[in-house]
């Protein structure tokens, strides 16, 4: 999902290809653009591949927002569904990792804003998100537990940034922010992040 | 910011990623599929779907049922020429189906399946999964009935998945309305003092909340936030509800009573009222949101369309109703006479029936009922018909 360049290539990538033109061409992974182009002709397993290069991101960027792995999953999920419904009007001059990471983003704070009214106006039935079935290691649990301290929108910034890669610009649009407030919330988020990741370690 | 802050945030590592990835690809292919599929014939009534509703439920009273063309009326106990048993469907996708013997499915070729000892079950949107009810227990099978997971909570009916990503299932229990995630945590209370009528996620509306219409004890219909539980909008009592539909582009709630379809906003305004030609007792709205099909006094089955409204079936004892998933055919049901009779809806009046209905769907034991109709699903993707 970076806006400079992916290079993990896909475990999905050797599915797309087979025999001796495959074996040569599993080298290098095909580029973004030939993948959108093929999951448009109707290639399954360029649609895969692309979905495999990009899903690991949008989902730890929507957990890193939101910290509730099911509501992660489902915003991951339902942004790549949208992608997928779009994507013949997809503007092939843009990189898709971008619009994917805006999307999710974008539906992780809303996501958190929900949650935060739901505080608000609690409901005597209404009981807080599922922790992790699956425990994170100390490491992960320590960047969470960083990362808690600060607001999903100060959280959103932080991911773009630093997780997705995302340029302070791109932050701006991608949230529909002002420049400054994005390098403020840039600079906040990180020195917050940076005193509680130092406590843990002592 | 320091190098190691950054490459903490690198190397970060979400809960069961894998297990997402697995779990949101088979949700994406099916998605993927469906479109491939329909690429070259996509309706364009998404864009039109709500005025469509609209003039759905107005045809019901523009013209009284069994007034025009197409007409396919059968008054004696079954249709005549119905085949000893179901060796296709007459369009793709197939049925799911349920009763005192169990849930069952049946494909396209006929062939039928019991997944286990369920009396309720619903298809999750693609159906790649089946939600079943049995007593105090809910569970998630695959279609070859294998459980995924399982929950046990008092009386439980009703289970319907989120759609299109499957991600909820909200399900009644002991006169609450309950939710809990496809994975099977996660599961809340949402509602207390509900009617035993089946909730209604309004469709594609993840980009905001998980919307879920449902019926209180008192017949007012509530929209709540499936996650939050925030009442989004409420209808004042009226006449009891026994089927909520929301139209494929979630844009307009069908509210079906028995004498009367009302239709709503999706942000809670009424949109039509309309008085039914017949007392109703099952109703279906087509994938399409264009024709609505009803089951009225019980000895009739007729569809609004265009304008006006015409009756399709007649015969005393049809029960209940399901689209096919290209909206072509009806499956209408008929206990009485214990048969299945598909009408096809478009192009000629044609009708395929099928006898000894509950004896197809038993295992052998000395009780054969005739069985519930739990919906048509997709063919690859797309919900539940």
């Amino acid at each position: 999902m970076s806006p400079a360049g992916e290079s993990v290539p896909a475990a999905a990538e050797s599915v797309a290809v087979s025999g001796e033109l495959g074996r040569l061409r599993a080298r290098r992974p095909r580029s973004e653009a030939a993948l959108i182009r093929g999951a448009l002709a109707g290639s399954e397993a360029d649609l895969e591949a692309l979905f495999r290069r990009f899903w690991p991101r949008a989902y730890r960027a929507a957990f890193l927002i939101v910290h509730d792995h099911a509501a992660a999953e489902d915003i991951a999920q339902e942004a790549f569904l949208a992608a997928i419904r779009r994507l013949d009007r997809f503007d092939r001059q843009r990189r898709f990792g971008p619009w994917l990471g805006t999307i999710v983003a974008n539906r992780a704070i809303d996501w958190a804003r929900a949650r935060a009214a739901r505080r608000e106006t609690a409901d005597a039935g209404a009981e807080p998100p599922s922790p992790p079935e699956v425990p994170l290691g100390r490491y992960s649990q320590e960047v969470l537990a960083a990362l808690s301290a600060l607001s999903p929108e100060h959280r959103a910034v932080i991911v773009l940034r630093y997780l997705l890669d995302y340029s302070p610009g791109e932050i701006a649009r991608a949230l529909d922010l002002p420049r400054g407030t994005v390098n403020s919330r840039l600079r906040r988020g990180l020195d917050s992040l940076e005193t509680r990741l130092k406590e843990m370690e002592r | 910011m320091s190098a190691e802050t950054k490459r903490r945030l690198r190397e970060f590592r979400a809960p069961d990623e894998i297990g997402a990835e697995n779990r949101a690809w088979d949700v994406l292919r099916s998605a993927y599929l469906e479109r491939e599929r329909h690429a070259a014939r996509r309706p364009r009534w998404r864009l039109a779907a709500a005025p469509a509703l609209a003039v759905v439920v107005a045809a019901l009273v523009l013209s009284p049922a069994g007034a025009t063309v197409g007409r396919l009326i059968k008054q004696a106990l079954g249709e005549k020429h119905a085949a000893p048993a179901l060796f296709a469907l007459p369009s793709p996708g197939r049925l799911l189906v349920s009763g005192p013997d169990g849930a069952w499915t049946a494909a396209a070729d006929g062939s039928v399946r019991r997944l286990g000892p369920w009396q309720q079950a619903s298809w999750s949107p693609h159906g790649l999964f089946v939600a079943v009810a049995s007593g105090d227990r809910l569970a998630a099978v695959d279609p070859l009935g294998t459980i995924r997971w399982a929950l046990a909570r008092p009386a439980v009916s009703d289970p319907r998945w989120y759609s299109p990503s499957g991600y909820r299932v909200a399900y009644l229990s002991a006169g609450t309305l309950r939710v809990v995630t496809g994975h099977g945590t996660g599961d809340r209370l949402l509602a207390t003092g509900v009617a035993r009528v089946a909730p209604a996620w309004r469709p594609g509306a993840a980009l905001g909340p998980y919307e879920l219409a449902y019926v209180t004890a008192r017949g007012r219909v509530v929209v709540r936030d499936g996650d939050t539980g925030r009442i989004l909008w409420s209808t004042p009592p009226g006449p009891r509800p026994f089927e909520l539909t929301w139209s494929a582009d979630g844009r307009r709630l069908l509210v079906l009573s028995r004498h009367q379809a009302r239709t709503y906003s999706a942000s809670g305004a009424l949109s039509s009222r309309t008085t039914l030609p017949g007392a109703a007792s099952d109703g279906a709205l087509a994938p399409d949101a264009r024709k609505l099909a009803l089951v009225l006094g019980g000895r009739e089955v007729a569809v609004a369309s265009g304008g006006q409204t015409r009756q399709v079936l007649a015969g005393a004892g049809v029960k209940a109703v399901s689209w096919s998933p290209d909206g072509r055919w009806l499956l209408v049901t008929w206990p009485a006479a214990n048969q299945w009779v598909f009408v096809r809806v478009t192009g000629a009046p044609r009708i395929e029936a099928v006898s000894r209905i509950s004896e197809q769907f038993s295992s052998g034991g000395a009780a054969q009922a005739f069985p519930e109709l739990d919906g048509w699903c997709c063919t690859a993707g797309g919900a539940a018909g």
